[in-house]
């Protein structure tokens, strides 16, 4: 990855070609309903800001490089679990939520550094097993400390801290290390946000019966399903993205993005449920949080990249 | 199994921007940290482009909350009174900025607010309210509040009668207020100019002195105010020619130096 890859990456034209398109055709639609049909668009212009910051600014990271854009994510790891901390309490608890930053950063280090026995970006052995080493670091806390009380809370909440954010996430990070990379995370990016649409939508239209009403009440199987035949279509009409896929890794591609993603938002849903708040955060208005932007993707990625890694290796 | 208790932060349905705004700020580590990594840069750039000396470093109270004020004329006076503080100190120190400038748009709330840990002074109409927020700050021993009295920075590198909120705010108090005069920056970098230029800045500080005998007042506060329009003066190593000039109002005992 880097700015002269870009310009002469057709995936990485073909994709900004898509979203810049779909940014406008979502305008004019906004347009058109706010002046044209008098409609509230209240709700969907705020959303529809947001869109209009976050993806040039994806763009843009990933034109620059390899390297801008694992420091994007890292950053973008790093305030998701801030908002993480916030809501559950952690924050507190400068120790333990210093020890994930610090876990985070290293992911993203680990990503960028190559691997000293192998030529090839990124030391994926190590990124691999950093789990390990940062879960021993936050164990080590209380041991400094020499405190009891309350610790297995904070342990527990850092170590999902930083599994959750850190290093599922991180696999979003990992993959700008392939030689697929415009393919792989422009895809990615794209499905699970198609596919959260279609979820919506879908959900709006035939939505009757609720897929788990004790964690997500609105969200319905009619509009689970409708997200799932979106999500396995997608692999092959976005086929450009990773010419070398046989039939068994698109259909478990459309899987992996069409149930992960669901999932996904219902994982956090779990979490904001029992924390009794509405969203993680309020980065932006009409979307919440970063997590609640992300909440899809954090767990399809490392699905994804172990797919991937296991038929065709990331390299 | 006993429901663990989650103490989610009261403020988690309210924007960054909106965070930075609030005060007092929360601690938070993501912001002290950027603000060490800022505030080191700055450091590196001020010894390195403007060859900032500071005199007098003694003069600064090792205990208790101060207030510290001096001349204002360029952008760079805040990061040269930060430089005279370590940097283990920085996250007490709380320069008065205007509201109306810095708590408006999201980068300048975010340079404010993350990087200098201005306090929002509202100069306008919210004065009494602003005034209450220093005595507030002031309250919790080992802070430190930086005032440029003047009241905004200076176009001509002038220093211009002071505003007697200062005095208003020390009359009658025991905290320990400290005179400072920042000498360079103007020329380094003067209102309305886009680039610093490489001058030297030097930072001189006076002894400090204390307003607990003078009941608080308008008359003290003026008083006060005037004194310490002198005292900054004096500090100026030129010995600059002073004008006393009466405005009438509040202001009756404003000072100017001209330098040359």
């Amino acid at each position: 990855m880097s700015p002269t890859a870009a310009l002469h990456s057709t995936v990485f034209q073909i994709y900004v070609a898509i979203t810049l398109g779909l940014l406008v055709f979502a305008g004019l639609a906004i347009a058109i309903l706010k002046w044209g049909f008098k409609k509230d668009m209240t709700h969907p212009w705020a959303s529809y800001r947001g869109w209009l910051i976050m993806i040039p600014l994806l763009l843009l990271c990933i034109f620059l490089g390899r390297i801008p854009t694992i420091v994007f994510f890292t950053a973008v790891a790093v305030f998701g679990f801030k908002e993480f901390a916030r809501a559950t309490g952690l924050y507190e608890d400068w120790g333990m939520t210093g020890a994930v930053y610090l876990g985070i950063i290293g992911v993203g280090i680990v990503s960028v550094v190559p691997n000293p026995r192998l030529d090839v970006p990124g030391w994926y052995g190590l990124f691999s097993i950093f789990p390990a080493y940062v879960i021993a670091l936050i164990l080590l806390i209380p041991i400094l400390r020499n405190r009891v009380k309350g610790q297995l809370q904070a342990i527990a909440l850092a170590v999902v801290g930083f599994v959750y954010i850190g290093w599922m996430f991180g696999h979003v990070i990992f993959l700008s290390n392939s030689t697929h990379a415009y393919g792989y995370l422009m895809y990615l990016l794209f499905a699970v946000e198609v596919n959260d649409v279609a979820a919506y939508t879908c959900g709006k239209a035939f939505g009757k019966h609720p897929l788990r009403s004790e964690i997500s009440p609105k969200k319905t199987w009619e509009g689970a399903l409708g997200a799932l035949a979106v999500s396995m279509a997608l692999p092959w009409v976005l086929h450009f993205s990773f010419p070398h896929f046989g039939v068994l890794e698109c259909i478990l591609t459309g899987l992996i993005v069409g149930i992960g993603g669901q999932l996904g938002d219902l994982s956090i849903s779990v979490i904001k449920r029992d924390l009794h708040i509405k969203d993680m955060g309020a980065l932006m208005s009409g979307h919440g949080g970063i997590l609640d932007r992300l909440d899809s993707l954090i767990y399809v990625a490392p699905l994804f990249f172990h797919m991937v890694r296991f038929f065709h290796d990331i390299y | 199994m006993e429901p663990w208790e989650y103490h989610c932060a009261d403020d988690l349905d309210r924007s960054l921007a909106d965070r930075l705004r609030q005060f007092p700020r929360r601690p938070d580590m993501l912001v002290y940290g950027g603000r060490l990594a800022a505030m080191a840069l700055v450091r590196t750039w001020m010894r390195a482009y403007h060859r900032f000396r500071v005199t007098g470093c003694e003069n600064l109270p090792r205990e208790g909350s101060f207030v510290v004020v001096a001349n204002h004329s360029s952008h760079l006076d805040v990061f040269t009174l930060l430089m005279a503080f370590p940097m283990t100190k920085l996250h007490r120190v709380f320069p008065a900025a205007a509201q109306d400038y810095f708590f408006v748009s999201l980068p300048r709330v975010a340079f404010a607010a993350g990087v200098v840990n201005a306090l929002p002074f509202d100069r306008q109409v919210g004065i009494k309210h602003s005034l209450g927020l220093c005595t507030g700050l002031l309250s919790n021993p080992g802070n430190v509040l930086v005032i440029f009295p003047e009241g905004t920075r200076s176009l001509d590198g002038v220093m211009h009668p002071f505003k007697p909120g200062i005095g208003l705010l020390l009359a009658g108090t025991p905290y320990p207020v400290v005179p400072c005069y920042i000498e360079g920056a103007h020329d380094a970098w003067a209102k309305g100019k886009w680039i610093p230029r490489p001058r030297r800045v030097r930072l001189f500080i006076g002894t400090p002195r204390v307003y607990s005998e003078l009941k608080p007042g308008k008359q003290s506060a003026l008083q006060i105010t005037s004194e310490l329009e002198d005292a900054v003066a004096s500090l100026a190593p030129n010995g600059g020619t002073k004008q006393t000039r009466q405005d009438g109002g509040e202001e009756t005992a404003s000072t100017k130096i001209e330098r040359k």
